[in-house]
């Protein structure tokens, strides 16, 4: 048999149960939405934000209710390998282990960039600025590739504390604040009418911390699952 | 090859034990565990482990499966090390306290899940054989949160044995069984203790296992403290006095 | 009775007498800054903080990269002081950077880089400690602590540049508008390094004293078992 595609088998079939566990229990995917939803109307209140909005403004509301959301999904994400410790059973795979985290970052990733797919539209009405915008997707899919993988990484770390899925936020979001600050100011430029060009800067750091985590991922994963 | 036995010559090259532990050490809260456990069960043996509670029983069974790293010594299936051997995992099945299951998936998609992680061909018919083996099928559509707990365990059993592993351990596997369901077990073990197979089984109250196991292991004080065949068990009074206890 | 060591006790003793020696130099040997007078005479001890505190969080990782090799509670203890450590010399950099913002730019806190940059790491390795004190056995706090010190570690080279990058763009306007920048005199210099120097021994004495205090604590609770 060949390693590597077993490899990959892996890593599909660990997204593939992901999706078919929120499909069953819609326990994770409707919470992230109404929650992200929840948070542009708490801050355009607590902000007091007008209709045309800034591009700064926009990117960052954007992104910080993305952030928020993402952290319900990521917990949700670990908490159910821990229900009947189906984790273990992960673990018991013929496979080595980091499958599971790139599998399970590919569908905190989707999950997250779905509740993306659904704030864009949202935003354009709420704040009369077309953010239907291809570029805006690809700087999002970025953002959120290093944060979902950062995430998933933490998330695994958390769930196993006593307090368990409490502590995931102060974990996260210092380590993931260079992802936000480039992910925000790339956004910005983006609905600022910036080519993607002069935006070099950001979108380098988001690679470089798509790689960073993801390679850490792949080297700490097993030790973090195992006892 | 892990296995380093003195092996010069090839012809008269000893068989490696099927399941072979060595020199084991578990601490847990700096608490030893195990300390410097050895076990080898030959090919083809039906062992039931047996040990007061918290004496290790589990522990060791998740060390052969590879789900807890020992602090020191090693652990080996037919020769080969299980340390970062991540294929040597196929040939092992394992029944643990958890059902390890999604509850808001269903039977067939549960067990599904796994036949997919094993990589199996025949997913389907593989998934439903395991079904009808445990007597599930009129259940095998509904989530598994709705299911008894003899039902899970029953299923449970169906996961552990669905890649068809030659190595198997089972911790407690009568747990939440009722009359019937632990004699349908009973018959199932039989049938799978043949040469090719070999069964590693915890049971804190052995008696039913006893009556068509190979061996019996003894876990006292984190160690094997004896390893007796069961037709010999009247050579080790102090073993049949614990399995008397036991019972 | 733990056994006395001497070396240990002659490097608390060089310790000692460095930062002493260093204070001296700076008191009395470097000359005034002519913009900024008395105040930037803070800089030698601030930056040594800053680099000490540095220094000790990749020590952490290190120790905890080594941990998860040999599986050693010792490393762990390592890591684990030199977060300790790490975080007061972090606190040092941050109360002696607002000192010397103060009279500069009167504001006390500044959204300089390289200060915002110590106090998300504050936070960072402050969470070290919650991350820790939730988990129940001492070996997932090693194994689990030292995972967290080698991701944090990579993190903020990343933090440095994503603020300084955004400090390019979105520049801090200042209410008075001094500046830190300055040119250092030969003077300037030797008590800088002889700062960097003592600040350095005294970031190994602080770790060593505490990992030492680490490995009694655990005899101790061996014993008592």
């Amino acid at each position: 048999m060949n390693g590597f595609s077993n490899y990959l088998r892996m890593v599909w079939q660990v997204f593939r149960k992901d999706l078919q566990v929120e499909w069953r229990g819609r326990q994770g995917l409707p919470v992230m939405l109404i929650f992200a939803l929840l948070v542009v109307f708490l801050f355009n209140f607590a902000l007091q934000l007008t209709p045309g909005l800034q591009a700064g403004l926009a990117a960052g509301l954007l992104w910080v209710s993305l952030a928020f959301a993402s952290t319900l999904g990521l917990n949700r994400s670990v908490s159910l390998e821990g229900e009947n410790n189906a984790l273990a059973g992960l673990l018991l795979a013929p496979v080595d282990r980091s499958a599971i985290f790139f599998g399970k970052t590919l569908s905190n990733l989707t999950f997250t960039f779905l509740v993306a797919l659904v704030l864009l539209p949202v935003f354009s009405l709420f704040y009369q600025q077309n953010m239907l915008n291809p570029r805006l997707v690809l700087v999002i899919l970025l953002g959120l590739g290093a944060y979902t993988s950062l995430g998933t990484l933490l998330a695994a770390l958390s769930i196993q504390t006593r307090t368990r899925d409490v502590l995931l936020p102060v974990l996260l979001y210092p380590l993931a604040l260079p992802v936000l600050i480039a992910a925000v100011e790339a956004s910005r430029g983006v609905l600022a009418g910036q080519p993607l060009a002069e935006l070099q800067s950001w979108l380098s750091l988001l690679i470089a911390s798509n790689i960073l985590f993801l390679a850490a991922g792949l080297l700490l994963f097993d030790t973090i699952l195992e006892e | 090859m892990q296995y380093n036995d003195a092996m010069t010559d090839t012809e008269n090259a000893p068989v490696p034990p099927a399941i072979e532990v060595r020199g084991l050490s578990k601490r847990y809260n700096l608490q030893p565990v195990l300390k410097d456990l050895s076990l080898a069960l030959a090919d083809g043996s039906l062992c039931v482990l047996v040990g007061s509670n918290g004496a290790g029983k589990t522990t060791l069974l998740r060390i052969i499966a590879s789900l807890v790293r020992p602090d020191a010594g090693f652990a080996a299936i037919n020769g080969a090390a299980l340390k970062d051997n991540a294929a040597l995992r196929r040939q092992i099945g394992y029944l643990g306290h958890q059902t390890l299951f999604y509850s808001d998936l269903n039977a067939l998609e549960n067990l599904t899940h796994y036949a997919r992680l094993y990589g199996l061909d025949n997913v389907a018919d593989r998934v439903h054989a395991g079904i009808a083996s445990m007597d599930l099928v009129n259940h095998q559509h509904k989530p598994v949160r709705t299911y008894s707990r003899g039902m899970l365990q029953r299923l449970a059993i169906a996961r552990a044995l669905l890649h068809d592993p030659a190595i198997l351990l089972l911790d407690e596997p009568y747990t939440g069984l009722d009359k019937e369901a632990a004699q349908a077990l009973d018959l199932r073990l039989r049938g799978l203790h043949q040469p090719g197979r070999t069964l590693l089984i915890a049971a804190h109250h052995p008696q039913r296992l006893l009556a068509f196991a190979s061996q019996v292991a003894w876990l006292r004080d984190g160690r094997i403290a004896q390893i007796q065949a069961v037709d010999r068990l009247s050579e080790t009074p102090d073993l049949l006095h614990y399995l008397a206890e036991a019972a | 009775m733990p056994k006395k060591q001497p070396l240990l006790t002659a490097l608390n003793i060089l310790a000692a007498a460095g930062v002493l020696g260093a204070l001296i130099l700076i008191l009395f040997f470097t000359p005034e800054e002519a913009q900024m007078g008395a105040v930037q005479k803070v800089f030698y001890f601030h930056v040594s903080s800053a680099w000490a505190g540095m220094l000790s969080f990749v020590i952490a990782a290190g120790a905890g990269a080594l941990y998860l090799a040999k599986r050693e509670l010792r490393w762990d203890w390592l890591s684990l002081a030199s977060i300790e450590v790490g975080i007061m010399f972090g606190l040092a950099a941050i109360l002696s950077g607002m000192i010397w913002a103060q009279p500069i730019w009167n504001t006390w806190w500044v959204w300089e880089p390289r200060l915002t940059t110590t106090a998300i790491m504050e936070l960072i390795y402050l969470a070290y400690f919650i991350l820790r004190g939730a988990l129940n056995t001492p070996e997932a706090q090693a194994r689990l602590g030292a995972v967290y010190a080698i991701v944090s570690v990579i993190t903020v080279p990343l933090t440095f540049f994503s603020i300084r990058l955004y400090r390019t763009i979105h520049p801090v306007v200042f209410v008075s508008g001094g500046s830190t920048a300055f040119t250092m005199s030969p003077r300037m210099w030797t008590a800088f390094i002889v700062s960097l120097a003592a600040f350095t021994v005294l970031l190994a004495a602080l770790i060593w004293n505490r990992t030492r205090l680490a490995a009694l604590q655990s005899a101790n609770a061996q014993e008592e078992n």
